[in-house]
């Protein structure tokens, strides 16, 4: 493939998932997880869990996976186009329904849409998180830790998220330096 | 738009100032939450159904949540430019602090350690994941008593079996929206 056409491959990847994802940048990261790595072999699968880790240690929205990802592709470019190209297309949507909306609030059909797309968007989010644990190295310490942070997130739901994530990185390395 | 309600006049640098300040300082997600106590709670820019209103649309509309929700909010506040504004504010500082942070990663990329931590944080993020996707499980299956056969649909197809997610979608949604419009 030649460099020139790499931010036109990062557009093409990167708009259809902005617009198809629904329930948010979760319900895509099975999807990019595969075009990235399995059909554009841009980075390897380890590789795709480092940046998915860093998306989350960083502040602000996990969909940062997609500037990463951009950037590790094509530097600084490739940053910007992966970002536009999947952060505008959904935005420019979320732009036009917001000013509709309003216009039309209390009609039966918002009600029957939110209802039935609010299970299709649950099982995307569990769907992609699911995959990014099926990618991950496997190890029982590994789900270990998914077990209990889902626990401790269920139980309470208002907890800063930064401490829990930061003490399972920690619970990580001191369980595979003991082994 | 009929509210003719006098509103705090909010002004594009105080827009700019609250999107930038939660984007750099929120970590791992529940964004949405922070914005709702800031905006509504705090700062009474929104009343809580301009908000509730708004966070519903975000979440039926692609895109991330918390994104759309500013989108929204600035609209409301600003129009046009307020969206713009609010949008820009909550992405562009922390996707100059992730790229950093790469940069960063990959000149210590050699340290066994590292690779530890990060892969126990993404078990950590995994698991705040499911347990946003368990409150809202819950929640669709009070309203809609197809929501669990859908919600498993779409976890054997894209989760399990890994089908391409855009075909699926497409297939599903209007199947999900036509039974949720049958009677519990």
């Amino acid at each position: 493939m030649q460099d020139d056409d790499l931010p036109w491959q990062l557009v093409l990847v990167f708009t259809p998932l902005s617009l198809l994802s629904l329930g948010g940048g979760q319900s895509v990261i099975a999807d990019i997880n595969k075009q990235v790595v399995d059909l554009h072999g841009w980075i390897s699968q380890a590789d795709f869990v480092d940046l998915f880790a860093i998306s989350r240690a960083a502040p602000g929205p996990g969909s940062l996976l997609s500037t990463l990802i951009g950037w590790r592709v094509d530097g600084w470019t490739g940053a910007l186009v992966a970002s536009l190209a999947y952060f505008v297309p959904s935005s420019l949507i979320a732009f036009a329904v917001s000013r509709i909306w309003n216009r039309y609030r209390g009609r039966p059909w918002q009600g029957a849409l939110e209802q039935g797309l609010a299970p299709l968007a649950t099982g995307l989010i569990l769907s992609g998180a699911f995959t990014v644990l099926l990618s991950s190295s496997g190890a029982l310490s590994v789900w270990s830790i998914v077990a209990a942070s889902a626990a401790v997130f269920i139980l309470r739901p208002k907890l800063n998220p930064l401490p829990v994530l930061l003490a399972a990185g920690l619970v990580e390395v001191a369980v595979s330096a003991l082994s | 738009m009929t509210d003719t309600e006098p509103k705090p006049a909010v002004t594009l640098p105080q827009i700019f100032a609250l999107f930038a300040r939660i984007g750099l300082t929120s970590f791992g997600g529940g964004l949405s939450a922070w914005i709702y106590r800031e905006v509504v709670d705090r700062r009474h820019w929104l009343s809580e159904d301009e908000f509730l209103a708004g966070l519903t649309l975000a979440q039926i509309l692609p895109g991330p949540n918390v994104i759309n929700i500013s989108i929204y909010i600035g609209q409301r506040l600003r129009g046009t430019l307020g969206s713009v504004i609010a949008a820009l504010a909550l992405l562009l500082p922390p996707m100059v602090v992730a790229v950093a942070l790469l940069i960063l990663f990959r000149n210590f990329s050699h340290l066994e350690w590292l690779h530890d931590f990060l892969e126990g944080i993404a078990a950590g993020a995994i698991g705040l994941t499911i347990s946003v996707g368990y409150r809202a499980a819950r929640h669709a299956a009070k309203t809609n008593r197809w929501a669990p056969a859908v919600l498993a649909l779409v976890f054997i197809a894209i989760g399990v079996l890994r089908w391409p997610l855009i075909p699926v979608v497409l297939c599903l949604a209007p199947l999900a929206v036509l039974v949720a419009r049958k009677k519990v």
